[in-house]
Order: C-alpha cells, then sequence, then structure tokens
C-alpha cells in the first residue's frame, strides 16, 4: 500500500524531472542555456536555488490565470476532457511496475488495462480540442489524430507481440522474463511510436506554432492548460517506466541496484530523445505518416521474424 | 551621338513628344492614352517595369513616370539601362488606361497610385485598396464587413468567392500570427490541408517615409531611408544615395566606393543569415536559427568595428563615405569573416544536404521563370527560377562592382522553388564574403581620400538610384524643385514585388507550407509598407552619455578599439 502512495509522487517528480531534462539538454545542444542547475549568486533571494522544476512553475503559473471558455465551444466535453484525460494518464501509473516494485501490475490483463489508459488519455487530449470550435484546433486535431492511428498501430503490435511471445498478458510476468531477440524488435518499434506520442520534433506538426498557432491547444488556456501540461508529465513517466520495465530486464535484480539502473536507462533514453528533438526540422504530415508507416512495416516483418523464430 | 539613340528608339516607338537623354537614362514624353501601348510594346520586347508611379505637380497636374529596364533586352541603345516615359494628366479628370491589365508588375503600383495620389488607372484588374482596409470609407464597426470580390482573369489572385462564403472557410494567416513575423494578412482557403485559393493584404504599418524625406531635403533624408528597414538598412543607404550622386556630376573617390561595396555586401551576408534562421525556425528547426543567428552576430560585431553601429550604418554621405577603416580594423575583420566563411560552408552543406529539410522545401512555392517574369519578381526569388538579373550587374550603384576589378558571380538556381532560393542565397553568401575579403584586401593595403566636394547645385532635376538589395531590386527616384529643394522621392522596394506573387505561389501547397513558402521570398514588410518600429519598455532611465560609455566598454572588451 505504501509503494503505491509513494509512487505517485515519484512518477510526478520524474515526469518534471524528465521534462526539464528534455528543456535542458536541447538548450544546450543549441548553444542556449536553458533552466538553470543552480541560480546565479545575486538573484537567488527572488528566483530560489534551482529551477529544475521550471516545468511545475509554469504549471503553478497556468492555474493562478484566468481560464476563458470560447463561446462557440461545447462548454461540457470542453471543460471536461482535459481533467479524464490527466485521470487515465494518472491512474496507468499504478499499472507499471517500477524498477523491480510490481505495483498493480500483476493483476490478471494489466497489459491490456496499460494500454487501454494510454488510449484513452490520449484520446482525450484529442476530443478536448475538437470541442473548442477553433479552426487552428481543428487542423492541429486532424493532424494528432492521423500522427495518433498510426503511432499507435506500431505501440500495440509491439506490446502484444511481447505477449506473445512471454505467453503472458500480466505484465509483472513479461517484465521479469526472459531477455531475447524480440526485447529488442519490438522496442525500437515502441521506440519510434513513442517518438510521435510525445511530439519529439519531427513530429511535432500538431502543435507547429509557426503554422497552426498553439494547434489543439489553441483556445485552452489557464486552469484547462494547466492540467493538459499536468497530463503530459504523467504521460512521460508513463511511457517511459513502460519502456523500461517490458523491454529492459531491470526488475529482476534487487531494488539497490535497480532503482540507480533505472535512473540512468531512463536519463539515457530522455538523452536520446533530446538529440533528435534538436537535431530536426518538423515534417509535414504527409510526410510523417509515410516515413511511420515504411518504417513501422518494416520492423513489425522484422519482429514477427524474430517472434517465430 | 546622343541623335542616333533617339533615331534607334523612334524605330521602337515614333509617337513620342520629346525626346532626351540624360545620363544613363533615355526620357521620353508621351500622351497618357498611349501609355497601355507602350507598355504592351515594351513587355513584348522583354523589358520590365522598374516602377509606375506619378508626381503630384501642384497647378498642372500629374505627372505619370513608368521606368522599364531594358538591360535583358535585344533593345541596343549603348549605355542607356533605363527608359523613363513621362505623361501629363489633368487634375480635374486624373484618368491613364491601367498598365496593370498587361502585367501584373504594375498592379500593386498602381493600387498605390490610386489611394495615395487619386489616379485612376482605368481596367486596373485588382481594384481593392492596398494601404488602406477593404471596407473602408465603410466603418470597420458595422455588421456587414465585406471583402470585395475580384474579378481577374489572370493567374494571380485566385480568390474568388462571394463574401458570405469567404468568412466561413478562409483561414487568416496573420496579421498576428507566430509564423509571421510582421503585420500581414494572408488569406487561405484549404480543403483538407491543401490550399485552393489565396490572397494578400498589406498596408498594416503605412508610415508615409517619403513624404517625411521630402520634407528633410535630399541630402538629410538617407538618415531616414535607412531606418525603412533594420535589416537591409546599408541597401537602402546605398540606393538612396547612388540616386541622390545621380543628381550631381560628381567623381566618388575609389576607397569611398570600395567602403561601400564592403558594407553593402556585409550587408546582405547578415540579412541572408537572418532569412536561413527565419526559415529554420518556421519549419520548427530552433537549432538552425539559433546556430545562423549566432554566425549573424559576428558580422554585426564586424560592421560595429567598421561604423560604429550595428544596424543602421549612418555613413552614407553623398560625395564618399563619413568614416575611414583602419588597417588594423581592416586586417581583423579580414581574419573573422576567413573564419566565418569556413565555418558557414560546412553548415551550409549540412543544411542543403538534411533530409527533412528537402523535403520540407523541395517543389514548395513553384514559381516558373515566366510566371516569375510576368509579375515581375526581384532577386534571389527571380534568381531561383533560373533568371539571371541582377541590379549589381545591369545597373550597378555607385560601389566597385566592376567585375574585372573585382571577381564575383550571379548565382541561378533552375529549381524555382523554395529550395533553389534557399540554395542561391547560401551561395550568395560565400560569394559575398568574397567580395569582402577583396575589397579588405584594398582597404588594409591602400590610403586615400574617402570624401570628394560636392557642387552646390545639382546639375540635374530628377535622377534614378537602383540598388541590388538583399531581397532584389531596390528602386529610388527622386525629383527636384527648380529652387533644389525635393519636390517628389518614390522608392520601390523588393518585397514590394514579391509579396504580391505570395497568393500564385501558394496555389496547391499544404497549408504547413504557408509560413515556408512567405518565408522563402524573405519577405520584409517594413520595406513593403515603410515604417518604423518603436520599443519602448525599458523600466530603466539611461542618459544618452551612459549609453555612449556602455558602448565604448563593449567595443573594447571585444578587443575592437
Amino acid at each position: 500500500m505504501i509503494e503505491l502512495i509513494l509512487i505517485i509522487f515519484t512518477s510526478f517528480f520524474l515526469g518534471l524531472f524528465y521534462s526539464f531534462l528534455i528543456r535542458k539538454f536541447s538548450a544546450r545542444l543549441q548553444w542556449r542555456i536553458g533552466p538553470l542547475v543552480f541560480m546565479y549568486k545575486d538573484l537567488r533571494s527572488i528566483m530560489g536555488i534551482t529551477r529544475i522544476i521550471q516545468p511545475l512553475y509554469d504549471i503553478i503559473k497556468l492555474f493562478g490565470k484566468k481560464t476563458i471558455i470560447p463561446e462557440s465551444s461545447r462548454k461540457r466535453l470542453f471543460i471536461y476532457s482535459p481533467y479524464i484525460s490527466l485521470i487515465f494518464a494518472f491512474i496507468s501509473i499504478f499499472f507499471i511496475p517500477f524498477s523491480g516494485i510490481s505495483l498493480l501490475s500483476n493483476v490478471p490483463y494489466s497489459l491490456v488495462i496499460v494500454s487501454y489508459l494510454l488510449i484513452g488519455s490520449l484520446l482525450f487530449m484529442i476530443i478536448g480540442p475538437i470541442a473548442s470550435g477553433s479552426p487552428w484546433a481543428f487542423i492541429g486535431v486532424r493532424r494528432e489524430a492521423e500522427l495518433f492511428l498510426v503511432t499507435e498501430f506500431g505501440f500495440i503490435i509491439s506490446l502484444f507481440s511481447m505477449a506473445i511471445s512471454k505467453n503472458s498478458l500480466i505484465l509483472w510476468e513479461i517484465s521479469i522474463s526472459e531477455f531475447n531477440l524480440v526485447n529488442i524488435t519490438a522496442g525500437l518499434l515502441m521506440f519510434t511510436s513513442i517518438l510521435g506520442k510525445l511530439h519529439i520534433k519531427p513530429f511535432d506538426m500538431s502543435e507547429a506554432e509557426a503554422e497552426i498557432v498553439a494547434g489543439p491547444y489553441t483556445e485552452y488556456s489557464g486552469k484547462l492548460l494547466g492540467i493538459y501540461y499536468l497530463t503530459k508529465i504523467f504521460l512521460i513517466y508513463d511511457f517511459i517506466a513502460l519502456f523500461i520495465s517490458i523491454f529492459i530486464p531491470i526488475n529482476t535484480l534487487p531494488i539497490y541496484l535497480s532503482i540507480p539502473l533505472f535512473l540512468i536507462i531512463s536519463i539515457l533514453i530522455i538523452f536520446i530523445l533530446s538529440i533528435i528533438h534538436v537535431l530536426n526540422p518538423r515534417y509535414r504530415i504527409k510526410n510523417a505518416l509515410i516515413w511511420y508507416i515504411k518504417i513501422i512495416s518494416i520492423l513489425c516483418l522484422i519482429n514477427i521474424i524474430t517472434m517465430v523464430m | 551621338m546622343s541623335e542616333n539613340i533617339i533615331n534607334r528608339i523612334k524605330e521602337i516607338y515614333p509617337n513620342g513628344l520629346e525626346y532626351e537623354i540624360s545620363g544613363n537614362w533615355l526620357i521620353i514624353k508621351v500622351k497618357p492614352e498611349e501609355l497601355d501601348k507602350i507598355a504592351k510594346i515594351m513587355i513584348n520586347l522583354g523589358a520590365r517595369i522598374n516602377h509606375v508611379t506619378a508626381i503630384d505637380l501642384e497647378s498642372k497636374g500629374f505627372e505619370i513616370i513608368n521606368v522599364y529596364d531594358i538591360t535583358h533586352t535585344n533593345i541596343s541603345l549603348d549605355n542607356i539601362t533605363n527608359i523613363i516615359f513621362k505623361a501629363n494628366i489633368s487634375k480635374i479628370k486624373p484618368e491613364y488606361p491601367s498598365i496593370g491589365k498587361i502585367t501584373w508588375q504594375a498592379v500593386w503600383a498602381e493600387k498605390e497610385l490610386k489611394e495615395l495620389l487619386g489616379i485612376n488607372p482605368i481596367g486596373l484588374p485588382d481594384s481593392r485598396h492596398q494601404f488602406l482596409p477593404y471596407e473602408w470609407p465603410n466603418p470597420v464597426e458595422s455588421k456587414l464587413r465585406e471583402i470585395p470580390e475580384v474579378n481577374i482573369d489572370g493567374n494571380y489572385l485566385q480568390l474568388k468567392m462571394p463574401i458570405k462564403e469567404a468568412y466561413q472557410s478562409l483561414i487568416p494567416i496573420g496579421p498576428y500570427h507566430p509564423g509571421v513575423i510582421e503585420g500581414q494578412v494572408v488569406y487561405v482557403k484549404v480543403e483538407g490541408e491543401e490550399i485552393v485559393a489565396a490572397d494578400i493584404k498589406t498596408g498594416f504599418h503605412h508610415r508615409g517615409i517619403m513624404k517625411l524625406i521630402e520634407n528633410r531635403g535630399y541630402n538629410r533624408g538617407v538618415f531616414l531611408a535607412e531606418r525603412i528597414c533594420g535589416i537591409c538598412s546599408g541597401a537602402h543607404g546605398l540606393a538612396y544615395i547612388t540616386c541622390a550622386e545621380n543628381l550631381f556630376d560628381i567623381e566618388i573617390p575609389e576607397r569611398a566606393l570600395y567602403i561601400r561595396t564592403l558594407l553593402a555586401e556585409l550587408n546582405r551576408i547578415h540579412s541572408h543569415l537572418l532569412w536561413l534562421g527565419v526559415v529554420a525556425d518556421v519549419i520548427g528547426w530552433k537549432t538552425g536559427f539559433m546556430y545562423t543567428w549566432g554566425l549573424r552576430e559576428r558580422i554585426l560585431d564586424i560592421i560595429e568595428s567598421i561604423t560604429g553601429n550595428r544596424i543602421t550604418y549612418g555613413i552614407w554621405r553623398i560625395g564618399g563615405v563619413s568614416r575611414d577603416i583602419s588597417k588594423e580594423i581592416a586586417i581583423k575583420a579580414k581574419r573573422a569573416i576567413e573564419e566565418l566563411k569556413e565555418e558557414f560552408s560546412k553548415m551550409a552543406l549540412e543544411i542543403a544536404n538534411h533530409p527533412v529539410i528537402k523535403s520540407r522545401l523541395i517543389s514548395v512555392g513553384k514559381l516558373t521563370y515566366q510566371q516569375a517574369f510576368n509579375g515581375g519578381a526581384v532577386g534571389p526569388t527571380a534568381r531561383g527560377s533560373g533568371w539571371k538579373i541582377d541590379v549589381r550587374k545591369d545597373n550597378p550603384p555607385h560601389a566597385i562592382y566592376d567585375q574585372s576589378i573585382i571577381s564575383w558571380e550571379i548565382v541561378t538556381d533552375e529549381g524555382c522553388d523554395s529550395y533553389a532560393r534557399m540554395i542561391v542565397r547560401i551561395k550568395e553568401v560565400l560569394v559575398s564574403t568574397d567580395i569582402v575579403i577583396q575589397c579588405l584586401d584594398y582597404l588594409s593595403k591602400r590610403s586615400g581620400e574617402i570624401k570628394s566636394k560636392v557642387e552646390e547645385k545639382p546639375s540635374k532635376i530628377e535622377a534614378i538610384g537602383l540598388n541590388e538589395a538583399p531581397r532584389g531590386e531596390l528602386f529610388y527616384y527622386m525629383k527636384l524643385y527648380e529652387n533644389n529643394s525635393l519636390q517628389a522621392i518614390r522608392i520601390r522596394t523588393p518585397s514590394y514585388r514579391n509579396n504580391a506573387l505570395i497568393p500564385l505561389m501558394l496555389i496547391g501547397c499544404n497549408l504547413a507550407d504557408v509560413p515556408v513558402v512567405m518565408g522563402s521570398i524573405d519577405q520584409c514588410l517594413a520595406c513593403t509598407d515603410r515604417i518604423e518600429v518603436i520599443k519602448n519598455n525599458h523600466r530603466k532611465i539611461m542618459r544618452w552619455e551612459d549609453l555612449i560609455v556602455m558602448s565604448v566598454n563593449m567595443s573594447k572588451k571585444k578587443g575592437l578599439l
């Protein structure tokens, strides 16, 4: 029980830390400073010692702002979907094992539960903006939905190929099973879909500010936007924890080894994501879809071959 | 010799009232009814319109002025580069047959005539306002805001739809939009994400800089001309000075010419680097943006060490320049430029070969050679369509651009798309660095006068001055009163021409390409509308002396002083 309470704080702060790291790494790679780890001495009295939790400050600021609800929107859907999205993302943290701690991941069908929860969270990130009635949001959502479909394809296939090869639908059993070739191929498939789901750079066309202002979130402001930001914090944690627990066998190790390993691997993944983020301009949605279909079909083929072997 | 030229032009156009040669221009007075026929003849011969404008002669009516560039035609008139057709019309009935119905090059200019002087070009295809809101004089607050319907047979404006439909289905990109830095609206109609119709409206910050210069007089106007645009301020300064010097018969010292070339080319480098950054930002590549703007910062440092200013140089004078370059600075600047060239060529290769950049730019914003020619594209936009025009060669400003003294080449590309325009600009940066290095070589080895004496009274009463700004051909026209004060100045900036082609280039593109296409012509709306931006939200009040001390310290820190 105590684990379930602890994981709330752990996942929240890890999510914050990851989004800080993406910002910091990409800033340093772009000859910028980014959020400071140690604040300048003369500014410490105002700004605090460190800005590692800068993403949290952003959210707190948003909660203090006025929320504007456009008249043209379908109000109930517009207001509730950020909360539903947050709830889905939040609940899924309990079903994903965290470095050797099983949490709720050993309940039957936990793999299916997790995949449904993550899809649900992303779905309500799409449905809310549709209700806003803004043309920018429509175009953004259209792109988001198209991207969602192709990334979901790879995501589901990689999850269930693991389930088939380990012969189990329980996440914990998959995570403690033996490492084999499917882990690598399915892991690659998962990684490509995470790129699209977290809007890493060639695939951030749904929030391309130069083209469609803020995309889906154009009409969102204040607390509702803050809720979406919060959802993203949990989602980053969800995807990275899921990736590590399924594909990298650290859950069999004792806790004093697995927790540092989890941190190191997750920071490494964030670093790779930042490099991809920095090196690429954004794709057009058409090019992105073609890229995904090509890559996913190749990876799926390889995946099936390894599974049969 | 001049009679010979006049005889030859009479073979082409015999109905002129008066023929006169002044400098490199042939001035022909004609009847106003003939202007559209002349346009037809000239366009068929391959000439292009520099500008169409008019001057208010007070009680004598208006004088319509059509300037044609004949450097790319078969008309060989020795050293004549431009033909100026003039026609007088009365103020009671200020009308003449429109040139815009013959070529798209003149449409924006004629719209401007209509708005600023009240002249009515009969048969102008696009009769909507250029600078005023479309709804004017109907009040903006009225419930029924109307976009007037357009009836155009040409290909340049595709927006033919009823008002109601327009408001339901158009996506306005601007006037305030993160993709466009300055104020303008591009209305696009999309089906899915594909653009089927587009229209452009500028004029959100017209400030009347031409009138301000007229009030200040021609010898003080250069400081205002430099402030038309912050990015190509050097090009504006050089064009203005070229125009003003054409009024006089003076020889400019060689060293001054070299300094002018140096600054104009440094200006071009920094403008193109800035453009690369903007395009990188628009396609979502923040890294490219940071890197190119970092390189640009070094160019600005060099300019600062030469002129004392970073953006507006303030050294252009009639008859020369006001500041010399010391040997040490020339040598230092040369070293810096060489380093920059090396770094830039490495980066340019990476940019040009990046797969995602290629996929975003290739065959986006297509503009064929014929479209560019008919629409009157200038600068890198025209050169990206394989059209070899460059004012520096055709009609050089008062600086050193003689290809026998300084080796440089006109860069063109046959791609006809945004990628071709990018390649042209990247190559131009490299060409410009070569010119800069040659200039600095000369300046570090020799010394001499930098300013010659100017007579009190100019020998001519009107002149044109052209310069190749980073965005294309920049056109200045000046006319003086008999008492040596400025009667009129007319400025035609490159973006003015290229912006008019945006709707054409957008058709068939993806919505994601709109900022790319708009960026690819390197539009500068400050130029188009002629404005000045004032930023005044500093809390700290600094006196003038503090600023000077600060800048001196800064320069010392960098080792420039």
